[in-house]
């Protein structure tokens, strides 16, 4: 086999191949935008909250902003999401928040029931209040990327440093995965 | 131009261009990033002083792949619920029995030779066999059975979708129901923020129930009247961390509390005045955020722990003195 067969024969498997690998993907990984449009978004399940998405978006304040799933809440006065560990008293004094910004509020509904609301302009994504949720509640504090604030930039900035792979582009028709309608994939069952 | 000049450019260029990408690999490495001001440390509460840890893992029990949802332990042996299924194993891990179940189980517990199972809404109670004997009536809809206690001829079933705790015989009557509200105006008894309802009969026959919400243990008279209950809060070794707690209780021989704690997994020991007594199972022993395991006490004071991320029962013994 000369050289010129050999690099005709090896282009033409490279593009088998790359065509063989775009079709299995459309076909197989299922995350097709319909429009073709794609967004970046933050898997609540695998975000690790290690902080970075509030010093690594390119936005000034973070795209990145903390949601609350209400149905997961469990309204608790003591809320790990809201107070530091090992806080002496359940109030809402500033020594006593785990947020730095202040973003978390809590309303008092009934006794012994706290209602807790984020005040986007102030988050600024650390997920300070994510992790304590994760570890000492329920899991219904998580971060998402705001579509309204997001620069949709062809590379993340914060994707290229997340530790745990948890934001990739998803189809626009599913710009959102709150948690409580967006399940965990990894518990999701083959029927049969 | 010269073509000498023009390589050395492309060499200077591609050197270049090489510098930058080691730098920036450099850069961006783990351990090469600036500590980040947001994170949130908890390792000081995932640390415990190896002094407290007086039980050591002696033997782990792989399962298969299907959906645990509870154990119990009776007869020397190790009872299990899966998916649809009443599971038997011996404490050396070899499987006795395997029986399908007409529905998905969410608790069991054992009393002499019966197994009692509740199935959200009901109980059924089955022989040593797998034979099932009886089935109960519903205890309606939005009832959710978490926890089952047998002392004598009473049957006590947590049912945390009503927030309150059923007093059946053990044909199958029920007797009373109490939903743990100290005066009858109060507002609230129970507090369930997770689905996460426990209680225990003592060796004495106290009946503990887990009041999670005020990560209290409280003790109830038979009819259902709160006669004394301890909470210990704090994420620190000696409380019961988070929102609520804790999700998984056990009763040792001498009347001890083995308590399960969600989110910071850990696994202790209380004395019945609710002191801390020691530590089982350290949270390093647990992937971070995983599931309370489901715990059983075996007649030596053994402690069977089923670590449902992990997908294994793990055994406990105290550590010789």
């Amino acid at each position: 086999m000369n050289r010129k067969i050999f690099l005709t024969q090896s282009g033409r498997w490279v593009l088998l191949g790359g065509l063989a690998y775009l079709t299995g993907h459309i076909f197989f990984k299922r995350k097709v935008s319909a429009s073709g449009k794609y967004v970046w978004q933050i898997d609540p399940f695998k975000c690790s909250q290690c902080g970075r998405c509030a010093t690594q978006c390119v936005r000034d304040l973070s795209a990145v902003k903390c949601v609350h799933a209400y149905s997961l809440c469990g309204y608790c006065d003591l809320c790990g999401g809201y107070f530091k560990p090992n806080t002496l008293s359940l109030n809402t004094g500033a020594e006593n928040q785990l947020c730095p910004t202040g973003a978390l509020t809590r309303k008092f509904v009934e006794e012994p029931f706290f209602e807790y609301t984020i005040d986007e302009e102030l988050c600024n994504g650390c997920g300070k209040c994510v992790k304590g949720c994760t570890s000492f509640g329920n899991g219904s504090l998580h971060l998402q990327i705001r579509h309204d604030l997001c620069q949709n930039c062809n590379e993340c900035s914060i994707a290229r440093l997340c530790p745990s792979d948890a934001i990739t582009r998803v189809p626009i028709e599913t710009a959102y995965q709150i948690k409580g309608d967006f399940i965990n994939p990894a518990l999701i069952k083959p029927k049969g | 131009m010269n073509r000498k000049v023009i390589i050395s450019i492309l060499i200077l260029l591609a050197l270049g261009i090489i510098f930058l990408v080691v730098l920036d690999i450099r850069k961006n490495r783990t351990d090469a990033r600036p500590d980040n001001p947001y994170a949130l440390g908890l390792e000081e509460f995932a640390t415990v002083d190896s002094a407290l840890v007086k039980y050591r893992e002696v033997l782990d029990l792989e399962l298969n792949e299907t959906e645990k949802r509870g154990i119990a332990f009776g007869m020397e042996k190790i009872w299990l619920i899966g998916d649809d299924y009443l599971q038997v194993i011996s404490t050396e891990g070899e499987q006795l029995m395997k029986r399908e179940l007409p529905g998905s189980p969410t608790c069991i517990t054992i009393y002499q030779s019966d197994i009692y199972i509740g199935f959200t809404n009901l109980i059924r109670v089955y022989d040593y066999e797998g034979n099932q004997k009886s089935s109960w009536a519903s205890a309606g809809d939005s009832a959710i059975f978490t926890s089952l206690a047998v002392r004598d001829s009473f049957l006590y079933a947590a049912d945390a979708g009503k927030r309150r705790v059923l007093k059946y015989r053990t044909d199958g009557t029920l007797l009373a129901a109490f939903d743990g509200k100290r005066e009858p105006d109060a507002l609230h008894g129970f507090i369930i923020p997770s689905p996460y309802f426990d209680l225990a009969i003592a060796p004495d026959g106290e009946l503990w129930v887990v009041n999670p919400g005020n990560l209290a243990l409280e003790n109830y008279t038979p009819e259902g009247r709160l006669r004394g209950y301890w909470n210990k809060t704090g994420a620190d070794i000696n409380g019961f961390s988070g929102c609520c707690g804790p999700a998984q209780i056990a009763i040792l021989p001498d009347g001890s509390f083995v308590t399960a704690e969600k989110g910071l997994v850990r696994i202790k020991v209380h004395r019945a005045s609710g002191e801390l007594e020691s530590v089982v199972a350290p949270p390093q022993l647990f992937a971070n955020g995983t599931h309370a395991p489901d715990l059983a006490v075996g007649s030596r004071g053994e402690i069977y722990a089923l670590d449902f991320d992990r997908k294994m029962i793990r055994i406990f013994e105290r550590k010789k003195p």
